[in-house]
């Protein structure tokens, strides 16, 4: 087996069986931070990754149930790191951070951590992973800002624990820039045990294998899956196909378009012609974009490939500099969430002709949730995110699933662990009817939420909320799924602005429904009875 | 009945444990150690067809007389098999108005990211059955809005007259403040007597609406079947002249009795698997040293369990009826206290492909008992790990099944020879990697399983049972750097006699949610009594001694902020101030065995407090005495067998299981057969038979393979 290695080449059931191995090391990770965390947006949604990469940070592997875009991002941050702070610089124990959204995952909130991992004196693998924080400081994440400065605490790529001694300033640093210092804090410590835990286990596995360096490793796995890919891209007929959608945006419309470009064993994707970046957070930066791209091409060419690197290097992604979704240093990118989740679906769309049984109709994305934030009677400040979502799209074989988390992978939090943590009562939280995409197969529904606040102190409330003015598209024929809306006290706003609500004020989230597929006509007689009996369909 | 003693009155113990393929019977005299089996086939329709059969056959055949059984234990995987093909009862829900689709909508997270045509589990219970009434209770337990009963009845009586048999009834908060799915229980109940009533404050009193209605509706949906068929099995036994108490294996290893049983059958999901850890407890005692790591693997899947001290360990989240591949995610989620098993889709069936990189995989696709591996000869085509095994010399050809199948090993041959040429690997080095994969998937999830608890897999004792688990405990040891390997003998019907040893166990849990520093203990202390009492109601219903009962204190604590509590168990009650620092201490104690730091500066909150109360049963199975046995020749003969040490063939040494004694020692590389499974030791491994009974075999110390 060594020898096997020494020549270089892995054979099919050694590659397997390492493989599993290093999976089982980065889900064993995941599980330590999932479990000693302290925020909702972990623990409950679930709103983090774990990644190995070689020593040249080229990803391995990332845990099982990873958030999709920090997969494309974390090995590009492990890039940076080793780029901005060389190699050189970095010693046992040592532990890196960067929250930079050009660098990381294209806004502040997601925190990500590095730690080089050792053996015999030197580098021979970085443990990653980004968490998303409860808080940043900043504005609250809202579409507010007009560059990155007022988006909360800026992190450049920086050893924040060395050679095991955490760096005191830094954690008074930033326990003071935000609202949440206690929670915030207690997830990077949570992120701190899952690097440890890598990087005892992946000295075990290779001291266990006889491996000096994970490179030829990381070089024949990202290979097959390179090689994988783009045979299944050289199956799609060559063209370029066009999609485009239309964002709410607050005041003036904002359109993306795409090119696609099949050509032989690459896809280029070229987002000429969207709008420029605009004078709020509502911009992606290009690390974001690419992610969320490669993701839809990855859901379209090799669902069941690993999670890995080597599957993106068929993919071309640009967008021009400048614009929504690759704007410039300083411009605010708080929401680029609500930019970048639209683009999987114009992936979709845009290859709805040429591979129509592996697409779907628009779905009730991107991702919602409410971020309120107030001071406690005694004093504490808090704050605190709850995620929501609408109908999947319908598909060629059926219809779209309801309430689903799509294309990003972040759970709701339970009704009763949300009334434990904020001061928000739950009127409903229910499907909503007729808020399906008609067709031959119908979108999903969204769903309905009413909350109310009963804080003696104001909350502040900020969301994450598209597909209010524009709702999502059916495809083939079908028919678009039902618009999402924000109220409070019964009365319409726009989802980009910042609101505050006394004692007694409700306030209305009505999430969108996915999209239909095909014509309403062909739609089989059992299924709407069934709509109706079930009331999914009133009218 | 209900005073009297179990066990004490007569010899023998009866289980019966209702699996998916097979029904397994087994008598065990106490006083000579002695166990009689019979395996016959499940008998789906009515299973009290098989399970009479069987008692009929065995009492007859071994002499044995229905009024000398002492006492009757029984497991059985019916209720899982019902949530797996959705064959339940019609049930309905009535909920808290605006939350009719809690269920429905779950926690909106997807259990495989890639693939967008993603199903979720659908409810078991449609949204045209789910009602609300209004009421509702807030988090700090106060009431809101009151019930609305004439609300209440009108859709108890909608759903009956919609063909509801059986109703949940999930309330939110229901676990701070139970009264109001309590007087809605009743109520539905007087006035639809016939109607199967689950609240979810008796269910899974514990936070998070869409897990605990997903464990009611569960509950619900197996509870009419629960009725008629342990109404059934008891009343066939009566018949039988069996007077014995009937007792039920609960998911975590206790004994119930069937009204316990039957106002919660959920609780008896996982009751097979939980019987097969307690045997592997029992076998792992002597040789093992109560730390074990258990092992089954069958035809499609293997199971893996991990005893520690004796003891298997306890969850109290799993999900059932996962319809995915197996994946986290997939099934509803069941909160119940449960051993701790992990599934995996792989076993002696399952096939071997490359996948679309060029990887060997193995399974989850399995080629089931039909058509079946393809060295069965019954047109099965693919490469199953029983093939490679076959190849390997690892199963013998002509004494599979012990002697009673036919094999053809050139089919297996063909069905590899696609993988050969996929992969530019040998015919062995192809069926190998078959073996080295299969052995990855398990080692990989027993080591995660093992780290999660933050313990050290090399404590352990691998224990193998099923048909293909001897196959690959060794290789698989290995992987993990196991010292040792136990096998029981007739480890085919070791779970059933699992039954036979299993306390009576009551667990109870109540969610109470507050920081150790603001803890009025008074409250506390009385709270664990009313829990104890409620479990203690319980064991003198089975007819034993509460008094004699041992009352294990447990809790759910976290740091405040946190949202996943360790379970901890505590010191003995009962509790004052003066407690404070010993439970923080057992907490912290536990914290860092599992997460090697503790957070600075926070303090600890109380979330969900546990008791567990056991009693031992006269009669139990504690000293079974297996090590019969001794006749004719050890050494059936050689063969060529494949062991990666030797990088190919070596003729290897084959021994009979039935002639071997306790005390005899023996050198790898061997195979030792018995009728329903095979061992393999590698080179360089010695092992013994032990006074016990078991095959003990000792790993040599190296580098891994």
């Amino acid at each position: 087996m060594s020898e096997r290695h020494a020549e270089g080449a892995f054979d099919p059931v050694m590659l397997e069986v390492l493989w599993t191995r290093l999976i089982s090391v980065v889900d064993e990770a995941s599980a330590a931070l999932l479990r000693t965390s302290f925020s909702t947006l972990v623990y409950e949604s679930l709103d983090f990754s774990c990644v190995i990469c070689d020593e040249d940070g080229n990803s391995l592997v990332q845990g099982t149930g990873s958030i999709p875009s920090f997969i494309g991002t974390v090995p590009r941050s492990v890039k940076h790191f080793i780029a901005d702070i060389g190699k050189e610089n970095m010693r046992p124990g040592d532990v890196l951070i960067l929250n930079d959204p050009w660098k990381g995952t294209g806004h502040l909130p997601d925190i990500t951590v590095c730690r080089p991992i050792f053996r015999e004196g030197r580098i021979v693998a970085f443990s990653g992973s980004t968490a998303h924080a409860p808080d940043i400081g900043g504005h609250l994440r809202s579409a507010l800002p007009r560059e990155v400065f007022e988006e909360g605490f800026f992190m450049p790529p920086m050893k924040f624990i060395h050679e095991g001694k955490p760096d005191d300033t830094f954690f008074k640093l930033l326990r003071a820039a935000v609202r949440t210092p206690d929670e915030t804090v207690g997830d990077l410590w949570a992120q701190v045990t899952a690097h440890e835990l890598m990087a005892k286990r992946l000295i075990e596995v290779m001291a266990e294998y006889g491996l000096a360096s994970l490179k030829e490793l990381a070089a024949e796995i990202q290979g097959r899956c390179e090689r994988a890919m783009r045979a299944a891209i050289r199956a799609v007929p060559d063209g370029t196909y066009h999609a485009e959608a239309a964002m709410d945006g607050s005041g003036s419309p904002i359109t993306l378009k795409l090119a696609l470009t099949i050509s032989g064993d690459e896809v280029i994707c070229d987002y000429a012609g969207s709008s420029p970046a605009q004078g709020n957070a509502v911009n992606a930066p290009l690390c974001y974009t690419f992610a969320y791209t490669s993701y839809a091409l990855k859901c379209v060419f090799s669902p069941s490939l690993p999670n890995n690197e080597g599957v993106f290097r068929a993919v071309r992604v640009m967008a021009p500099e400048g614009s929504i979704l690759n704007p410039r240093f300083p411009t605010a990118v708080g929401l680029r969430a609500m930019v970048g989740h639209y683009l999987p679906p114009m992936v979709l769309s845009a290859l709805a002709d040429v591979a129509p049984h592996r697409v779907m109709a628009g779905p009730g994305s991107p991702i919602w949730n409410i971020t309120q934030s107030g001071v406690r009677p005694n004093g504490k400040t808090y704050a605190n995110t709850m995620f929501f979502n609408g109908g999947m799209g319908a598909l060629a074989s059926r219809d779209g699933e309801q309430c689903l988390c799509w294309p990003s992978n972040a759970s709701s939090s339970p009704v009763e662990v949300c009334e434990q943590v904020s001061p928000f009562f739950f009127h409903f939280k229910r499907l909503t009817p007729d808020s399906g995409g008609r067709g031959r197969h119908r979108g999903g529904l969204g769903q309905d939420v009413l909350v109310e606040s009963e804080s003696d102190t104001p909350v502040t409330v900020v969301f994450l909320a598209e597909r209010t003015r524009n709702p999502a598209p059916g495809i083939k024929g079908g028919g678009p799924g039902g618009l999402g809306a924000v109220h409070i006290n019964g009365e319409w706003k726009d989802a980009k602005g910042k609101y505050f609500l006394k004692k007694g004020d409700t306030l209305q989230l009505t999430l969108p429904g996915g999209g239909g597929f095909g014509p309403e006509a062909e739609r089989d007689p059992g299924l709407v009875a069934r709509d109706r009996l079930m009331g999914y369909v009133t009218r | 009945m209900r005073q009297e003693e179990i066990g004490v009155v007569s010899r023998y113990s009866l289980g019966i444990d209702i699996g998916g393929t097979f029904t397994d019977i087994v008598v065990y005299d106490r006083e000579t150690g002695r166990q009689f089996n019979r395996k016959v086939l499940t008998t789906h329709g009515d299973p009290s067809i098989g399970v009479m059969t069987g008692i009929d056959t065995l009492l007859k055949e071994d002499g044995l007389k229905p009024e000398e059984m002492g006492r009757v234990v029984h497991a059985t995987t019916l209720f899982t098999n019902s949530l797996i093909e959705r064959k339940g009862a019609v049930t309905g829900l009535i909920t808290t108005e605006g939350f009719r689709d809690t269920l429905e909508i779950g926690r909106e997270r997807k259990y495989e990211l890639y693939d967008i045509a993603i199903e979720k589990p659908a409810p078991l219970i449609p949204r045209n059955l789910r009602l609300e009434v209004g009421e509702r209770i807030k988090h700090d337990g106060s009431v809101k809005t009151p019930l609305d009963e004439q609300r209440l009845d009108k859709v108890a009586d909608e759903l009956v007259k919609n063909g509801a048999t059986s109703i949940a009834i999930v309330f939110l908060h229901s676990y701070k403040n139970p009264s109001h799915e309590r007087s809605a229980a009743a109520r539905v109940a007087k006035r639809h007597p016939k109607v199967a009533i689950s609240a979810s404050c008796d269910v899974a009193p514990e936070i998070r609406e869409f897990e605990r209605a997903s464990t009611t509706a569960a509950n619900a949906f197996i509870k009419p079947l629960a009725h008629v068929y342990l109404a059934n099995i008891a009343g066939q036994l009566k018949g039988r002249q069996v007077r014995a108490p009937f007792q039920l294996m609960l998911s975590n290893g206790g004994l119930t009795n069937v009204e316990e049983a039957k106002r919660s059958p959920v609780q008896l999901l996982e009751s097979g698997p939980a019987a097969g850890a307690l045997a592997a407890a029992f076998f792992g005692t002597e040789d093992g040293g109560g730390n074990v790591l258990a092992f089954d693997m069958g035809g499609t899947t293997a199971k893996l369990s991990v005893v520690d001290n004796g003891q298997p360990l306890i969850t109290y989240a799993f999900e059932a009826a996962r319809q995915k591949r197996f994946i986290e995610g997939s099934g509803f989620p069941i909160r119940i206290s449960s051993i701790e098993l992990i599934e995996i889709g792989a076993g002696g069936g399952s096939i071997a492909h490359i996948d679309e990189i060029g990887l060997l995989k193995v399974g989850p696709q399995s080629a089931g008992s039909e058509p079946g591996p393809a060295s069965y000869g019954r047109g099965g085509t693919n490469a199953t790990v029983t093939d490679a095994d076959f190849f390997l010399g690892y199963l013998n050809p002509d004494f599979f099944a012990g002697g009673t199948m036919k094999i053809d090993l050139k089919a297996a041959e063909r069905a590899m020879a696609p993988l050969m040429k996929q992969t530019g690997l040998s015919l062995t080095e192809v069926a190998w990697g078959i073996y080295d994969v299969v052995n990855e998937n398990m080692a990989s999830a027993a080591r995660v399983h093992i780290a999660e608890r933050g313990k050290d897999p090399r404590r352990y004792a691998i224990l193998a049972t099923g048909g293909a688990g001897p196959v690959h405990a060794y290789y698989v040891a290995k992987k993990l750097g196991l010292r040792k390997v136990i096998c029981p003998k007739a480890a085919g019907v070791a779970s059933a006699l699992g039954l036979l040893m299993a306390p009576a166990r009551i667990d109870r849990v109540a969610t109470v949610a507050v920081r150790i520093d603001q803890v009025k203990w008074t409250d506390l202390e009385a709270a664990y009594r009313k829990l104890e009492d409620n479990a203690k109601a319980v064991i003198a219903e089975t007819g034993l001694d509460p008094k004699k009962a041992k009352v294990t204190r447990l809790a759910d604590i976290r740091y405040v902020g946190q949202a996943f509590e360790v379970v901890v168990e505590l010191p003995d009650g009962p509790y004052t101030a003066a407690s404070k620092a010993a439970l923080n201490e057992a907490f912290e104690k536990a914290y860092i065995e599992k997460f090697t730091r503790t957070p600075p500066d926070v303090p600890a909150e109380f979330i969900n407090i546990r008791v567990s109360v056991k009693a031992e049963i006269a009669g139990s199975a504690t000293e079974v005495t297996l090590a019969a046995g001794g006749k004719g020749k050890a050494l059936k003969g050689k063969r060529p067998v494949y062991f990666p040490e030797a990088k190919g063939f070596v003729e290897a040494a084959v021994y009979d299981r039935y002639a071997m004694k306790p005390g005899d020692s023996f050198q790898g590389p061997a195979v030792v057969e018995e009728r329903e499974s095979t061992l393999i030791v590698g080179p360089g491994a010695s092992f013994v038979v032990a006074p016990s009974g078991n095959l003990v075999v000792t790993v040599p110390q190296e580098g891994a393979a």
